[in-house]
């Protein structure tokens, strides 16, 4: 597979478990796409203008990614931080209707701002990594560290106190949980996430602008999250890898590819309401496994008592 | 007898526990060491560039246009003079007798869509690209191919900087502020009590917003500082709120520098709500089809043009029977020609190229680079009339039209009727 497109699939991936952060605590919210384009934008502004960032202007330092990165997460995290306790009072379908319109905000803010280059937007960003494959490894790791951060999240206080909240809100903040803070600790860590992986897109895309950070882009990343799962964080990775492949994958389909992968997002939550990936359907996939390792166990065994010879007492 | 079941009880119990206790993490440790093992194995295959140029199914080359999205309207014109130069260069001889492997693969209308596509072209072998429809995705997907030293003939983008990404990237489409000014003074020699321009573009949209500049520039240098610039959106239906602004401002020249369908729909809608004075368009509305869209008041736009139907070459000639003879008589509109042209380039180029330096003694990477130079150096007769390259890869051209819309009596069918 081409390094580009795994590149692209492990972006999905990221953004997938932005949008998923905040819903597994209830709240959904559609603003992911508006932090990953700021987040963009400020890689995109540093590397191109800031000589320290820039590097040769063709290539730049992987510690200035690295920064780039640490910046872009924290600017987005502190707007979400100064927005989510107004935002977050908002519920269910008024509160995807509020993220849409701060995707919106950003959106025709940087088409109007001079430094933002308009609806050109910034072109010949520098390049951290040689080949699409170093993109890619980069990403992978940034993406297992965040998968192994969910997954611990799971396992944290913080975590079940999210889980809590989706599950009964009013019960929550019966047994005594914060659900205002919790509620905008997940926007805030989701707001980081995107803003961060934002600034890694922004290099690998080579240009940046408003276009990213559009509706259509808010559907899609929710489309991952709803098409693989919201209930455990491998759902969402599933869903982002899939989603974003797809396209590329149903080439040789021609014409058709489109509504190919229409007739996926259309079907997969017709199948599965849940999304492909909840943690019943994962349980019982170990336990198969688990079966067939035994059974595999089994026939070794066989296959040594043959070719050895019983085992003398 | 016994000793086997409990064996495998007891395996089973040792491995639910592990399995309950850290599963995902293990799975997420799994994701992180794979990371580094796939980028280390994408090292360490032969590089393709390095291997000597595959012939076996013809001359690769490839092409991306946007065959879906909001900008299908121009990778159809698009994709139809690719496959009528195809056609036409594989009948005489393709490349000295080997013919041209034209792969076509759709960008979509976004980025990241002309990125993966620029790359799987890339990967398969192709010694130069066609593409993309749009400026803006050739800011992203052009500095892939720069990177990777594989030649690109842009046909349709007409941003100011597209050459200067780099020396593999070229064009034959004339930038927009070569073209955008013609229109501006022939509407004035037309109209010359011409006072008061109103200006309309998508704030959006990166085309729209290049020529808009373009366009205030030329009409403040004849004079006519524009008296109201109107913001629209890219994927606006109605404009009546712009509209009206503008009318009262009472305008007699509107320029717009909008794409073919929110700039079809504004035209209809400015002339029902009363606007009688002379339009106007940028190269976004540089198709027939419009004209379904505007019907009857397309009727008298003016538009400035890199290539006219009218233009009496051979090359023309040859493009006009294979057009016609495709399309049912229908007359070609630029996209398609520059799109031929862009073929023809490369083709012309390889058969140089070919003869001086046999394409398969040579390496991917080689051939390409060469490739490159071969295109920069060559002056050919395309259907756009002849054309040549600067040494960073902007087309010159000679001849540049300004045409007006004549629009057929039942309203449906039209044409670009080139001014004298």
């Amino acid at each position: 597979m081409d390094a580009g497109l795994l590149e692209q699939m492990l972006i999905g991936a990221l953004l997938a478990l932005s949008v998923y952060l905040p819903l597994r605590c209830g709240q959904l919210s559609l603003a992911t796409p508006g932090f990953f384009a700021i987040g963009g934008t400020v890689a995109a502004l540093l590397s191109t203008r800031i000589p320290i960032f820039a590097g040769t202007g063709a290539t730049s330092p992987l510690p200035a990614l690295l920064l780039e990165m640490t910046l872009a997460g924290l600017l987005a995290g502190l707007l979400a931080l100064a927005i989510g306790g107004t935002v977050l009072r908002l519920r269910g379908i008024y509160l995807a209707i509020a993220t849409i319109a701060l995707v919106e905000i950003l959106r025709v803010i940087t088409l109007n701002l001079s430094f933002t280059g308009g609806a050109l937007g910034i072109f010949g960003i520098p390049q951290p990594f040689t080949t699409t494959a170093g993109y890619a490894g980069f990403t992978l790791v940034l993406l297992a560290l965040v998968c192994w951060l969910c997954a611990r999240l799971e396992q944290l206080r913080l975590g079940r106190a999210m889980a809590a909240i989706r599950d009964d809100e009013l019960a929550a903040a019966c047994v005594g949980i914060d659900t205002a803070q919790v509620k905008l600790q997940a926007f805030v860590l989701s707001a980081l996430l995107a803003g961060l992986t934002g600034a890694l897109a922004a290099h690998f895309l080579n240009s940046w602008n408003a276009k990213v950070g559009s509706f259509d882009a808010s559907i899609t990343t929710l489309a991952f999250v709803v098409f693989g799962g919201s209930r455990t964080w491998l759902g969402p990775v599933i869903g982002g890898l899939v989603l974003s492949a797809l396209p590329e994958l149903l080439r040789p389909v021609g014409d058709l590819r489109l509504i190919v992968f229409g007739l996926v997002i259309l079907l997969g939550p017709v199948l599965f309401p849940q999304g492909l990936i909840t943690p019943q359907g994962l349980q019982g996939l170990g336990h198969r496994l688990l079966g067939y390792g035994q059974q595999l166990r089994g026939y070794g065994h066989k296959l040594l008592v043959r070719v050895n010879g019983p085992r003398r007492p | 007898m016994t000793a086997a079941p409990r064996l495998r009880s007891r395996a089973e119990r040792h491995a639910n526990a592990r399995f309950r206790l850290g599963r995902l993490n293990r799975l997420a440790l799994g994701l992180a060491l794979l990371g580094p093992a796939l980028s280390l194995g994408g090292c360490g295959g032969p590089d393709p560039a390095q291997q000597a140029v595959n012939l076996s199914q013809g001359v690769p080359i490839g092409a991306v246009l946007a065959l879906s999205g909001n900008a299908n309207v121009y990778g159809q014109d698009q994709n139809t003079g690719l496959r009528l130069a195809l056609a036409e260069l594989n009948g005489q001889g393709g490349i000295n007798g080997k013919p041209l492997a034209l792969k076509i693969e759709d960008s979509g209308s976004d980025e990241p869509g002309a990125n993966a596509a620029f790359s799987l072209q890339i990967n398969r072998g192709v010694l130069a690209l066609i593409g993309p429809t749009l400026s803006q995705q050739a800011f992203s997907a052009d500095p892939i191919a720069q990177r990777r030293g594989v030649p690109v003939v842009a046909p349709s983008n007409t941003a100011t900087g597209i050459p200067e990404i780099g020396p593999f990237i070229s064009r034959v489409s004339a930038q927009s502020s070569v073209i955008a000014p013609l229109s501006i003074a022939r509407a004035l020699e037309l109209h010359p009590q011409i006072r008061r321009a109103a200006v309309f573009y998508a704030q959006d949209d990166a085309y729209s917003t290049a020529e808009t500049t373009i366009f205030q520039k030329a009409l403040t240098d004849k004079g006519l500082k524009p008296v109201t610039v109107q913001r629209t959106q890219l994927n606006d239906q109605d404009f009546q709120t712009q509209i009206t602004a503008a009318l009262q401002q009472k305008p007699d020249l509107v320029v717009l520098s909008l794409q073919a369908v929110d700039g079809g729909n504004m035209i209809r809608q400015l002339r029902e709500l009363g606007y009688k004075g002379a339009i106007v368009v940028g190269n976004g509305m540089n198709t027939p089809n419009i004209y379904p869209i505007c019907q009857k008041y397309c009727e008298g736009i003016l538009i400035a043009q890199a290539y006219s139907p009218e233009l009496q070459s051979p090359a023309n000639a040859t493009f006009l029977r294979r057009y016609r003879a495709s399309q049912g008589g229908a007359i070609p509109p630029q996209l398609t020609a520059q799109a031929w042209t862009a073929l023809q380039v490369v083709a012309e180029a390889l058969q140089r190229l070919d003869r001086r330096q046999p394409l398969q003694q040579s390496s991917v990477a080689q051939a390409r680079k060469a490739l490159m130079a071969e295109i920069l150096s060559g002056t050919y007769q395309t259907p756009l009339g002849e054309i040549g390259f600067t040494p960073s890869g902007e087309v010159i051209q000679k001849d540049f039209f300004v045409a007006q819309v004549r629009m057929a009596a039942d309203g449906k069918s039209g044409r670009f009727a080139l001014l004298p």
